[in-house]
């Protein structure tokens, strides 16, 4: 019924304008044709001219028929009830040439149509838009309400939205209708009118020109449903497309409108009021502030954790990620919970969301050190090690080397998921990816110490090979992070008994001293400067420090320590003992003392001088380097004479008793009693020198 | 120095004491001990005994508390 109306409509439409456009008939609805005839005629006429030779019965009848059938596939409408074209062909499976043109000619048709309403919408929308702008103003509400029916129904139609937009009087009135709208249902409409005004890139410029932004975050707090959607859409629009938008939001304090908004329960409205909050607060420190202070992180982690609508994770794990960064935003959503909630999403089947909670993560990890409940996001991320994705593994192994720093609890349930070997071949495959390198190493560095399940850890970087990939790692070329974190995870791998021959095996003994070396001619080429010496981050100090801590624990099996002595350390470790950095004088103390177990090593270290230093380090407050100096000088002190005894014991005394009043009183008889067998004995030695 | 005498109170037993608490120490740092410093103990249990319980309890050779959490930043895209 509607489509015959619009047909009789169009035939109308095409007679009056005819009537006042053109004189002739084009044929547009009475179907003479115009075209060539598919026959032999090159004459193009209104009606068809046929010579009197040709002029039939029977031609007339074709030529009647033509002219039915095209009109006929044009213009079906127009057939008297009963009429049909004859068909003209004698196989029915073959189309005519009009049947063929049957269906471009209705689209061309339809188009032709739709042209001439198109200019009706927008003559009638610019005649009425002066007379509506004025009414959207005037003092009688129900005027107003009226007004802005209509033109919300004017923006239904495409001609008459396009003329609205370019009006910036009427934009402007309907800002302000909205702002001043008494009723609800005014309100509606005029933020319907700006909704359907943003669609449009020069209703988006009217928009803001007219200072919609502030009246739109406004409306944020209205309590009819609609006029947020409205809303919150046209802002989301304006921030998308419209320059100058998010600067117009942040001063009309929209964020402070927005976050409340998100204790909604939309999910498709919470889509857009999430990707709102994401292009407000993407580089902008103080938008991510006040949605910390108006309690954003708790929100969007209660989204994550209580929606399953795929985009408004995706735009939620995007704000979360914004967020992330933020050094006061970090702990915020760590506190609630956004670990645990975004671990949730890691095993979907949406890549980008899986991705983006794999980055926030990353980026909280290190301010969720502490965190409990992370049981099964430990296990997944043990279970992604062994993606190909190289993004995936960056994460993954970022995230863990951060959760098992310094908590021995996630150091042992990584162990026990099978993290060891997962770590092995993140780093087997990571090649000189040091994104990746670096925090698997480090990461495998935490799971060998300081846990119940260190040494199984230890045993198991063994069995799984791993022994000679992390050696490998301290080749050349040098990327000093990834040669940090190894030279740490060997001295943890040579805890273990076992590990110490495959370790030397894999060459780690002569790749360690000329690091060393290395690293040391670095400082004292810099000792002069009171600025230390960095490369790719790292000081040569923690290089030194790392190396001879590893050779300390190396050492400790007597093959390694006649290898590490051979290689004509001594001399610089004993120099190390003069180090301002007190872990490397420990971990120096630490390896000569090891050395020391050897006699002929004993002889060299006392032969360098190493007494002295060893003396002032029995002073130190740390007691690893006391002890450690102490059992060198005893060592060295076997074949020395009894003054140089009683010197060490003296100096022992006053370090590792000062704070016994016991034993200060033992000190004294101590001393005394050294003294009075001292003046003995030299009284002997007198006596018998004399006689 | 190493004198097989039982531990009294006198200035030389001391030393014993010194020499012993810094071998157990060593041990309890995971260090090697030379065969005599080991039969040295064996020879002094007594004062071995009275020293075990007053040496730290805490992990004396761990240096420094080892790793500080990486702060990653990653570049975002919109």
């Amino acid at each position: 019924m509607e489509m015959m109306s619009i047909e009789a409509d169009s035939v109308v439409k095409v007679a009056e304008w005819q009537q006042t456009y053109y004189a002739t008939d084009s044929g547009i609805q009475s179907g003479a044709t115009t075209v060539q005839d598919d026959e032999s005629s090159t004459e193009y006429s209104g009606n068809k001219k046929y010579t009197n030779s040709t002029t039939t019965g029977t031609e007339a009848q074709y030529s009647l028929t033509r002219a039915q059938r095209v009109r006929a596939a044009m213009f079906p409408e127009t057939l008297v009830e009963g009429e049909a074209a004859m068909p003209v062909q004698s196989d029915p499976s073959q189309q005519s040439n009009v049947q063929r043109l049957a269906e471009p000619s209705q689209l061309l048709k339809t188009a032709l149509v739709h042209l001439i309403n198109y200019q009706d919408d927008a003559e009638l929308a610019t005649r009425a838009v002066p007379e509506l702008t004025k009414l959207l103003g005037d003092e009688d509400p129900v005027v107003v309400n009226k007004a802005a029916m209509i033109v919300n129904q004017l923006t239904r139609k495409e001609a008459s939205l396009r003329v609205l937009v370019q009006s910036p009087a009427m934009v402007a009135s309907v800002v302000c209708a909205m702002t001043t709208a008494t009723d609800m249902e005014t309100a509606r409409c005029t933020a319907s009118v700006l909704h359907s005004l943003s669609h449009q890139r020069e209703g988006l410029l009217a928009i803001f020109k007219a200072g919609g932004i502030p009246a739109l975050v406004r409306m944020l707090s209205s309590p009819v449903e609609s006029v947020l959607f409205y809303g919150i859409t046209t802002l989301h629009n304006l921030l998308l497309h419209q320059e100058g938008a998010k600067m117009a939001v942040r001063l009309a304090d929209g964020l402070q409108r927005i976050v409340p908004l998100l204790k909604k329960s939309n999910p498709k409205f919470l889509a857009i009021t999430t990707d709102c909050l994401q292009l407000l607060s993407y580089g902008n420190q103080e938008s991510k502030l006040i949605i910390l202070a108006n309690g954003g992180p708790e929100c969007l982690v209660f989204i994550m954790r209580n929606y399953n609508y795929e985009k408004l994770l995706w735009t939620t794990s995007r704000v979360l990620k914004v967020l992330s960064v933020c050094p006061s935003n970090k702990p915020a959503i760590v506190e609630a919970g956004g670990m645990q909630a975004l671990g949730q999403h890691l095993t979907g089947s949406s890549q980008r969301l899986i991705q983006n909670c794999l980055w926030t993560l990353r980026n909280l990890s290190d301010a969720a050190t502490k965190q409990e409940g992370l049981d099964g996001l430990l296990q997944i991320l043990v279970t992604q090690l062994g993606s190909d994705d190289v993004n995936m593994l960056t994460c993954a192994t970022g995230i863990l080397s951060n959760l098992t720093c310094n908590n021995s609890r996630n150091k042992t349930l990584v162990t026990q998921y099978g993290g060891v070997e997962a770590l092995i071949h993140a780093v087997l495959r990571a090649g000189e990816k040091e994104d990746v390198a670096e925090p698997a190493v480090c990461a495998l560095r935490h799971l060998t110490s300081r846990h119940q399940d260190a040494e199984l850890a230890q045993n198991a970087v063994r069995l799984h090979y791993g022994i000679p990939a992390i050696v490998k790692l301290l080749g050349q070329p040098h990327y000093w992070p990834v040669v940090k974190a190894t030279v740490g995870l060997i001295r943890n791998l040579a805890l273990c008994p076992a590990n110490q021959a495959s370790l030397r095996e894999a060459g780690a003994i002569p790749r360690l001293v000329n690091l060393l070396l290395k690293a040391h001619q670095d400082t004292q080429r810099h000792a002069s400067s009171t600025q230390h010496t960095y490369q790719d981050g790292v000081r040569m100090e923690e290089i030194v420090e790392g190396c001879t801590g590893a050779l300390h624990i190396l050492a400790r099996d007597p093959i390694n320590r006649g290898e590490i002595a051979s290689m004509q350390t001594i001399p610089l470790f004993v120099q190390l003992l003069y180090s301002y950095v007190e872990n490397v004088k420990r971990v120096s103390a630490g390896v000569l003392c090891e050395l020391a177990l050897d006699k002929h090593s004993a002889e060299l270290i006392d032969a360098e001088g190493a007494s002295a230093p060893l003396m002032e380090l029995l002073h130190s407050n740390n007691e690893g380097i006391a002890t450690y100096a102490a059992a060198v000088l005893f060592r060295i002190s076997e074949d020395k004479s009894s003054d140089y005894r009683k010197r060490v014991s003296v100096e022992l005394t006053h370090s590792l008793f000062k704070h016994d009043p016991a034993a200060w009183e033992m000190v004294k008889y101590l001393c005394l009693w050294m003294s009075v067998c001292f003046c003995v004995q030299r009284c002997w030695h007198k006596s018998h020198t004399h006689s | 120095m190493n004198r097989e005498e039982a531990p009294g109170k006198s200035p030389e037993d001391m030393y014993i004491q010194q020499k012993v608490r810094v071998l157990l120490m060593l041990k309890k740092m995971g260090s090697n001990l030379t065969p005599s410093e080991e039969a040295f103990l064996r020879n002094y249990a007594g004062v071995v005994h009275s020293q075990m319980s007053q040496l730290p309890q805490h992990n004396i050779d761990q240096g420094k508390a080892v790793t500080h959490a990486h702060t990653h930043t990653h570049s975002l895209t919109v």
